[in-house]
């Protein structure tokens, strides 16, 4: 990947188009810390200005508000020196100043032509989707975005959908861009393409703002590079004159180890232990074989292998969710085969689920009531059926504050309006403080921040230390091999072999996840 | 048979189709925008009854009309106000329309006179074009051009982008710059001038009189054909005519001479509703609907 600093003209000649002082944005009385605190940000004509950060750090929110779409609390913006205010995103667009959300924001059914006419400013009874489709060609041809403007935009890829939302914009020929997490939907190969794209914009003249919060990206192709931490900035540099090291420790301010140094697992009991068991929905894979799993207790075995192998059925079964096709379930030395979620819960099975929104929490639901959500019929949350408010909110209280959950509030906040990486926290919160014997964990840590991961890691080690065994799914390979005693490797409903995790050898575990056969000799 | 009965079959089922399909069309921009308004059957009551008393009053049936429409698009901003600005239940003030209307309809013919039936003198009526082989009324070719209009401003206006952006995903529109709601809340305004032009029809030009029972769930039966057009104004008008066929065909065994005497008409009358409930079975999973069909929209 090219960057500007070793190519091209200098940068900070170039004129500056947006332009925000003292931004401040705050809902007093609900958070402890303001969202943005005497914010200043500019971006100029050429650049690609990077915001770094970690969630909740106030990224989405700045861009929200340069481009028009939320309302800020205090300080000011101008568009080419000149102030500004806007009321819409539709006025931003009309100062030139267009923004490419996190979510796409298209229509699956309708066509890209389509999709970008419900941004066009055009009369009630026009339509003009051939000229459109003609312009969006030229777009395509000239930023070098792949994407056929007939094409419906559900039967696109996600890379495919990123691009759309990019020339659903740049229709607009806006002069600055900002674009939130764009790449949070794609591979990597993907995200190399787009950042072509986007030094063809900068190269043209455009601002661009690129919010993200993984460094490799930041190095990829930024330009300028400003930290954001809690709603304040840590200072903007010329990505030359920095370095990996020292953005990491101005956005997280620590760093994450490679490898989890642990005593041997010391005890002999079986926590979870499955006797030729098929998952329901794996029984009618060719040659499905029974899957025999033992997990001491004080032990972490990581499950590896790409998702869709028969690890979300694995995780159903020894959750209780669905009972398995064949054989048995043990925990903790007694049957468990066939019983219900609830009868795995009181055994001491805790979940940790892969889809948090769907099956981890309650949405609706406020805070306290979902950290209660697997305890509130067991004192000192209840009594006599009714629930015992002070007891709940004081141990909903430490959950939050233990695992440093942004929660605006524990009765009034519903679930829904909190991010993924806070939703975690509240589940790793509720699924952990018992210490339970069995932690099923899928996906642990994914959309945390690295410091949040860290502390994930560094509890589960805890809990270790504590006797409780750990199931740990992970398609990330990195956390598989810092954090097992054991791995195993699954591959179409089976498992491939099992490795210690201590000099595990990760061509073998590579070969195993892709269905090959070497043996781990 | 002879021909002069086909032609009376299917003048019957032109004119029963003409207030099933205004209704389902208005539904069907409605729904496009992402509202669910299941209070059609009360629009087209109040708008039986508005049309007669416009009718009336003024000794003109195109003022009739334009009274059950103003009548009908007042119950539409109502509706569109609870369900976008107050995002109040769209299944409940629905619900609370049909009662509404039912309660009112039926107090009004009391106070009017005779309870539960009130007659619309021939001079106000809509006149028929006399055809050769039966009287048309102004409202089918009416019918068939609102349904081809709707259509062509749902497929291919930038006004349709924006209504069907609105229903699909308010979010993105709301981002484009489009006022979602003000959107929905002329769709359900526009829901509500046809259902009430579909309703003054119904008084003052197909039935002549109003009865508390004169909708006689044709409302739902337009609720039925949305989902059996898919949303498409066009196959909205064909779904109107079968429907419309059957009620023609109780109509005429009803009052036929000979045939009403073999073949109990209570029997025909059931074929509308049976037709709907297999149509509806059939269909259901099969039509796609707007994504946010039905959930008010909040910007977060």
């Amino acid at each position: 990947m090219k960057t500007r600093s070793d190519s091209g003209p200098v940068l900070d000649k170039g004129d500056v188009l947006l332009e925000a002082r003292g931004l401040s944005k705050g809902f007093p009385g609900v958070w402890e810390h303001l969202i943005l605190d005497q914010l200043d940000f500019d971006v100029r004509s050429g650049e690609v200005h990077t915001l770094l950060g970690e969630n909740g750090a106030g990224k989405t929110v700045i861009a929200n508000i340069l481009s028009g779409y939320y309302e800020k609390t205090e300080g000011e913006i101008r568009v080419k020196g000149k102030l500004v205010h806007f009321r819409s995103p539709r006025e931003g667009l009309a100062h030139g100043i267009a923004m490419v959300h996190q979510e796409l924001m298209l229509v699956p059914a309708f066509t890209v032509a389509e999709n970008i006419m419900v941004g066009l400013d055009a009369p009630l009874f026009s339509y003009g989707i051939a000229g459109v489709e003609k312009r969006i060609q030229r777009l395509v041809e000239r930023y070098g975005l792949q994407v056929d403007p007939k094409a419906r935009v559900e039967d696109l890829s996600a890379g495919q959908q990123q691009r759309v939302e990019i020339l659903k914009v740049l229709f607009h020929e806006p002069e600055v861009l900002l674009l939130d997490e764009p790449t949070s939907l794609l591979t990597p190969s993907e995200a190399d393409q787009l950042f072509v794209v986007l030094r063809a914009m900068a190269d043209d003249g455009k601002g661009i703002v690129f919010i993200s919060h993984k460094m490799r990206e930041v190095f990829a192709v930024s330009d300028r590079v400003t930290v954001l931490k809690l709603g304040k900035t840590q200072g903007t540099c010329q990505i030359a004159e920095t370095n990996e090291d020292e953005l990491t420790r101005r956005t997280f301010g620590e760093t994450v180890p490679d490898y989890m140094e642990r005593p041997e697992v010391a005890h002999e009991e079986l926590a979870l232990n499955t006797i030729e068991m098929v998952p329901s929905g794996l029984e009618k894979k060719p040659n499905s074989q029974g899957i025999s799993l033992k997990i001491r207790c004080g032990e972490i075995m990581g499950l590896a292998g790409v998702s869709g192998n028969g690890q979300t059925e694995l995780i159903e079964a020894v959750t209780g969710l669905v009972p398995p096709a064949s054989g048995e379930v043990w925990i903790l030395n007694a049957d468990m085969t066939g019983r219900t979620p609830k009868e795995f819960i009181e055994r001491g099975v805790a979940h940790i689920p892969e889809r948090r929104r769907e099956i981890g929490i309650v949405e609706q639901m406020h805070v306290a009531e979902n950290v209660v959500l697997k305890d509130y019929r067991k004192t000192p949350f209840s009594k006599n059926t009714v629930l015992r408010h002070q007891q709940i909110s004081s141990h909903a209280e430490k959950i939050v504050e233990k695992f440093n959950a942004l929660v605006p509030d524990l009765w009034q906040t519903e679930c829904r309006i909190l991010s993924g990486g806070n939703i975690q926290r509240l589940i790793l919160g509720r699924e952990t403080w018992r210490k339970p014997p069995v932690i099923i964990a899928s996906h642990p840590t994914e959309g945390l921040d690295a410091k949040a991961i860290r502390h994930t890691w560094e509890l589960f080690l805890a809990l270790r230390a504590e006797g409780s065994a750990v199931l740990l799914v992970s398609e990330d390979l990195d956390e598989i091999m810092s954090l097992s005693d054991r791995i195993a490797v699954m591959f179409e409903g089976k498992i491939m072999g099992i490795v210690d995790g201590k000099g595990a050898d990760r061509e073998i575990l590579g070969h195993w996840m892709a269905g090959g056969t070497a043996s781990a000799a | 048979m002879e021909l002069t009965h086909l032609w009376g079959i299917l003048f019957i089922s032109l004119h029963a189709m003409v207030p099933i399909t205004l209704a389902a069309i208005g539904e069907t921009i409605e729904e496009s925008a992402g509202l669910f308004n299941i209070g059609l059957e009360g629009i087209l009551l109040f708008g039986a009854l508005a049309g007669a008393l416009g009718a009336q009053a003024s000794g003109s049936a195109l003022v009739g009309l334009l009274t059950g429409m103003g009548v009908g698009a007042l119950i539409g901003l109502v509706f569109g106000t609870i369900s976008t600005s107050l995002r109040g239940s769209q299944l409940i003030s629905g619900v609370g329309i049909n009662l509404l209307a039912l309660g009112f309809v039926a107090l009004m013919l009391s106070v009017m006179g005779a309870p539960g039936f009130h007659s619309v003198a021939r001079e106000v009526q809509v006149p028929l074009i006399p055809l050769g082989v039966g009287n048309l009324s102004p409202l089918v070719p009416i019918t068939v051009a609102v349904a081809i209009g709707v259509w062509w401003l749902l497929r291919r206006t930038q006004l349709g982008i924006w209504i069907r952006a609105v229903g699909e995903n308010p979010a993105a529109a709301d981002v484009a710059g489009i006022r979602v709601n003000r959107v929905r809340l002329g769709a359900a305004v526009a829901a509500g001038v046809l259902a009430g032009l579909a309703g003054a029809y119904l008084s003052i030009d197909w039935f002549g009189a109003v009865t508390k029972e004169i909708t006689a769930g044709r409302g739902f039966i337009a609720l039925a054909i949305v989902v059996f057009s898919g949303l498409n104004p066009l196959l909205a008008l064909l779904g109107g005519f079968i429907f419309g066929f059957f009620d023609g065909l109780a109509t005429w065994v009803a009052t036929y001479p000979g045939i009403k005497d073999i073949i109990p008409w209570q029997f025909v009358a059931m074929m509308p509703y049976v037709v709907t409930l297999a149509v509806v079975a059939g269909m259901i999973g099969r039509v796609r609907f707007p994504s946010a069909l039905g959930v008010p929209y909040l910007r977060e």
